[in-house]
């Protein structure tokens, strides 16, 4: 396993050591975030089928922290891109439109298990969220922010086939009605035609190497943040 | 997909207004005392069985609380016993033959006396049968996901209508003593969540059933209107209120009849419950029923032995000859205190049955008791 830290900053003229299409190279980073997943403590419960109603509890509520700021920071990087970027632009624009309410699906999954909506909007991020929206919102910021594509791939490919299995684990475990899971089942379908937009981008043509670069050191970066969230519960 | 959560009992309380008043005690608080009707209420105590009842009356036969309160007062006894707060809740549902007031529906004056938070709200009115279409509802939205939490309360005041000034001047056969000497006050609650209580047993409710059959039968047990058909204009909506009195109408009476009828449609019932497998008599552990006099206890666990050759009277629940006949809230008095006395293990099954005579219902509730989660061990 590569280890990230040792890797080049984004940004940074990276040297192109790394060989492969872009698709096999995202396909390496994936597979080292499933091995980080797996070593997740509350994954590993509910893999084991010791998690509780706590822990889908807790979960919900930091992962909203962090929900809320996904669309602005889409809707950001939309502003940056430049008109020689208007595919890229058009994609976040529409992309940022159709995020912008799952918010409030988590919120409604959250009360219907017991959860207060007051707690739950005046809560904090944890360590890792606030490390990832950072992140995202810095990357954001950048003029032709392309790197972006790599944090589409990892959170999207986490909704298109990770959450609507925690959502049917976390069903199986503890006897949720669907009400209670919709924001991780939705993201199946929803993430899954995210990520078909996404593939049709990456082989479009319009990434060169310089691209493909920063698109997978985002990967790296964002797969690393994204379970720093997940190991940081209430942090 | 089409995933539902799993509703549980996870809290039980009762609340009985003041002393149990024993059957030398009735006459004080709900009067009758000319030698007619001293004869003919020995005459129907000895038959229904009931030793002590509680009234919401002190010994002079004044009101002392509202049906409102006795509900609340049910419902804080299952929180407490859950440990929760009436703000966890997120659906009330509530059930009585007859609230307080006409308006507005009897479940908003009590969650305004309970307090907690906003929540969802019903207010089921029948009779006996009513508590189990609330407590049916209320887990229907557990079920969906909907509410984490719901609590469920059977409440009756039938005393302040029993008293004698209802029948100064009345002609009343057997359909009002019958009613007269039997009803009591009290109430009965439980609390619904779509988990189980951590650390304490719950009973799982893996069903409630509930059939009218008010389209063969006439009607069985009335109020309000003279007869046993209800004529445009003639309610006690529509005449005088004096002349509604004057009649008989705010007297509760009941066609005793009707109620071998009534006990036979039950136990055919019951046979469909075990014709269509919901209820597997092999692996049914206890029964709780309601029913209004010892009579019908005799016919009840008679007919259902016919189908369970085991069942005896350990497993056979009522507390009508202690709690009285409380009406809708008799079903969750009874199952409070056989819950709390420790009949039921974990792994046992119980049938909640309850007969309603007004227009021949009948509700069934089956339950499994299931042993908290960490004593379980981890789920596969």
């Amino acid at each position: 396993m590569t280890d990230t830290t040792t890797a080049p900053t984004a940004g940074a003229a990276a040297p192109l050591a790394d060989t492969g299409t872009l698709a096999e190279r995202l396909a390496e980073v994936w597979i080292e975030l499933e091995e980080r997943l797996d070593r997740v403590p509350i994954l590993q419960r509910l893999a084991e089928g010791t998690v509780t109603i706590h822990d889908y509890e807790r979960l919900l509520f930091n992962l909203r922290q962090q929900v809320v700021d996904g669309s602005p920071w889409i809707s950001r990087a939309a502003s940056n891109f430049d008109i020689e970027h208007f595919t890229l632009r058009a994609a976040a624009i529409k992309h940022a439109e159709e995020e912008h309410r799952d918010y409030l699906m988590l919120e409604r999954d959250y009360v219907a298990i017991g959860g207060s909506l007051d707690e739950l909007r005046n809560g904090r991020k944890n360590l890792g969220s606030e490390a990832l929206s950072g992140y995202m919102f810095h990357y954001a910021d950048q003029p032709n922010p392309v790197g972006l594509l790599g944090a589409m791939f990892i959170i999207e490919g986490l909704g298109a086939k990770r959450a609507a299995g925690w959502a049917a684990r976390f069903q199986e475990v503890l006897g949720l009605a669907d009400n209670q899971v919709h924001f991780m089942q939705y993201h199946q379908e929803a993430d899954g035609a995210h990520t078909g937009d996404l593939e049709a981008i990456l082989t479009s043509g319009i990434i060169d190497d310089t691209a493909a670069d920063e698109i997978v050191r985002c990967a790296q970066v964002v797969a690393r943040l994204y379970a720093l969230q997940l190991e940081e519960l209430d942090r | 997909m089409g995933s539902t959560a799993t509703a549980y009992l996870t809290g039980f309380g009762r609340y009985l207004p003041g002393d149990p008043v024993d059957n030398d005690g009735i006459v004080a608080r709900l009067g009758g005392d000319d030698a007619v009707t001293e004869r003919i209420r020995r005459r129907i105590l000895d038959a229904n069985g009931i030793r002590t009842r509680h009234y919401a009356l002190d010994e002079h036969g004044e009101p002392t609380e509202l049906n409102e309160e006795l509900a609340v007062k049910a419902l804080r006894a299952a929180l407490h016993d859950r440990g929760i707060d009436a703000s966890d809740l997120r659906m009330l549902a509530c059930a009585t033959t007859m609230g307080d007031v006409l308006v507005p529906g009897f479940a908003s004056m009590v969650h305004g006396r309970l307090g907690g938070g906003p929540m969802q709200l019903l207010t089921a009115s029948g009779v006996c049968a009513s508590s189990l279409a609330a407590l049916d509802a209320a887990a229907s939205k557990i079920r969906l996901g909907d509410h984490p939490r719901a609590a469920v309360v059977g409440s009756e005041l039938a005393s302040r209508s029993l008293r004698q000034r209802r029948f100064d001047g009345i002609r009343a056969g057997m359909d009002s003593h019958f009613l007269r000497w039997m009803l009591s006050d009290g109430a009965g609650a439980v609390v619904l969540e779509f988990q189980p209580h951590p650390t304490k047993p719950s009973l799982r409710l893996d069903w409630v059933r509930h059939v009218s059959l008010a389209h063969e039968h006439e009607v069985c047990m009335r109020a309000g209107m003279e007869g046993a058909e209800p004529v445009v204009g003639h309610t006690w909506q529509d005449v005088d209120l004096a002349d509604a009195e004057a009649s008989g109408m705010f007297v509760i009476r009941q066609d005793v009849s009707m109620l071998d009828d009534l006990a036979d449609a039950g136990l055919e019932q019951f046979e469909e419950l075990v014709d269509i497998g919901l209820v597997d008599v092999t692996h049914l552990d206890h029964v709780v029923c309601h029913y209004s006099t010892n009579v019908f206890r005799d016919l009840a666990f008679e007919g259902l032995r016919r189908r369970i050759p085991t069942l005896d009277t350990d497993r056979w629940y009522s507390n009508l000859e202690t709690r009285g006949n409380t009406g809708s809230a008799s079903i969750f008095i009874a199952l409070e205190e056989a819950w709390h006395e420790g009949r039921f293990a974990p792994g046992e099954t119980v049938l909640l049955a309850v007969p309603e005579s007004g227009r021949f219902s009948f509700a069934f509730a089956h339950l499994t008791v299931v042993a908290p989660p960490e004593q379980q061990g981890a789920s596969t």
